[in-house]
């Protein structure tokens, strides 16, 4: 899942091109080998989106716009802080929901590193002391206890710079926007402002088809359909492939997805008719006028 | 569900007062202090206008400073219109440190995009 977002990182950055797409043999992870360790995606949320993310099945990792997100940052407001021996918990308020971030206090660092970072273990003074009601941005992994959510924070830190609250918000959203409906369209490398730009003010017309684009061409060609099969159609379309086009196994390991969550992609794409299946029902190309 | 502070601009006042069926009046707002009247004071928004605010004993704002008000949506006395009465508020200092806009585009997102921000109140 975070294969395309790094893409799209790139397309933020000024990346010229149709804003997102596949480049060929950039992921080689093989579809069963995907685990919490190798997805190292950090993924911008609002707690209400942390409150909000799915299990689809227990311990299954957590999904958010059926995106799995494992390593997550937020920020907000904290509201209580809670030190115990063995970690500090810290409740967080982004004025959408509150979740607690607990950080484990790691003996060894506490006591023996004091280098410039200031209170390196959680809980210590320093200048990177976490104040109540004060601004703070956590890093870590959704997680649960009994029914109770929270998160595994890696990293809390103070946020001392507006900017950088606002910021995050909208690129929860922009990240959403992602998720939910592709990649900007229209790419012509504008760079952050652009990209997010469009995203917010193309949304004029209300509803989830036709938004992003996957790029010029798919953007119009694709009608509204899940992230998963934009993704197989974005890479039907930029993989090299003979005419037989490409096959549902080879299509699920080069996009880290197991294989039901292809094979209901291409269903949903072989429905809308942009896709055919060519030697055999798991074979398919992109049907081209 | 936990509270829900929704971020606003002076404009969305009158849609988050009480006389309106919304479940929530608390809401949030940037402004930078530009007036202190004993218990009440005016926040000025970037160019969006001014709001008044009903303070508490306990907030401590300074003139100049900008400042984020959590806050209930009330009437004010004497029939001046709709302002906030202040449940928390946090000084971020200089103003000019702030881009206003990126503020209104956070408003304009978090308001269009509403499912990952607020729990939808219709």
């Amino acid at each position: 899942m975070d294969s395309g977002f790094n893409n799209y990182g790139g397309s933020f950055g000024g990346g010229g091109g149709g804003g997102g797409g596949f480049v060929p043999g950039e992921m080689n992870s093989p579809a069963g080998g995907k685990s919490d360790y190798n997805n190292a995606t950090l993924r911008p949320i609002t707690v209400k989106q942390a409150l909000d993310a799915i299990q689809p099945y227990p311990e299954a990792p957590y999904q958010i716009d059926s995106a799995e997100a494992v390593s997550v940052t937020f920020i907000g407001q904290v509201r209580n802080i809670s030190s115990q021996s063995t970690n500090v918990t810290y409740k967080i308020d982004d004025g959408t929901g509150e979740i607690e971030a607990k950080q484990w206090i790691d003996s060894m660092t506490a006591d023996t590193m004091d280098t410039d970072d200031g209170g390196k273990g959680p809980g210590q003074p320093g200048k990177n002391q976490i104040e109540l009601n004060g601004y703070a941005r956590v890093f870590g992994k959704l997680k649960s206890f009994g029914n109770k959510r929270f998160v595994g924070a890696h990293c809390v830190r103070p946020v001392t710079n507006i900017n950088e609250v606002h910021c995050h918000l909208l690129e929860a959203t922009a990240v959403h926007l992602f998720f939910t409906r592709g990649p900007p369209g229209g790419g012509k490398g504008e760079g952050a402002g652009g990209a997010l730009g469009g995203g917010l003010k193309g949304e004029g017309a209300k509803g989830d088809a036709s938004m992003g684009g996957m790029d010029d061409f798919a953007g119009k060609g694709l009608p509204a359909m899940s992230p998963v099969a934009r993704r197989v159609f974005s890479l039907l379309k930029t993989e090299p492939q003979s005419n037989e086009g490409l096959h549902a196994q080879l299509i699920a390991a080069k996009l880290s997805l197991p294989m039901p969550d292809v094979a209901r992609a291409g269903d949903e794409l072989l429905t809308a008719g942009v896709i055919f299946s060519t030697v055999d029902e798991q074979t398919w190309a992109i049907l081209e006028f | 569900m936990s509270l829900q502070t929704p971020r606003i601009l002076p404009a969305h006042l009158v849609a988050f007062h009480p006389s309106t069926a919304r479940s929530s009046h608390t809401v949030r707002i940037l402004g930078t202090v530009t007036a202190l009247r004993g218990d009440t004071a005016t926040i000025t928004c970037g160019n969006n206008g001014d709001v008044t605010l009903i303070l508490k004993p306990d907030s401590h704002l300074q003139m100049g400073k900008l400042v984020e008000i959590i806050g209930k949506v009330t009437d004010l006395d004497g029939g001046q219109g709709v302002g906030i009465r202040v449940l928390g508020s946090m000084d971020w200092g200089n103003p000019a440190d702030c881009d206003y806009k990126i503020y209104e585009q956070v408003v304009n997102a978090s308001h269009r995009f509403k499912t990952i921000f607020y729990d939808s109140d219709e």
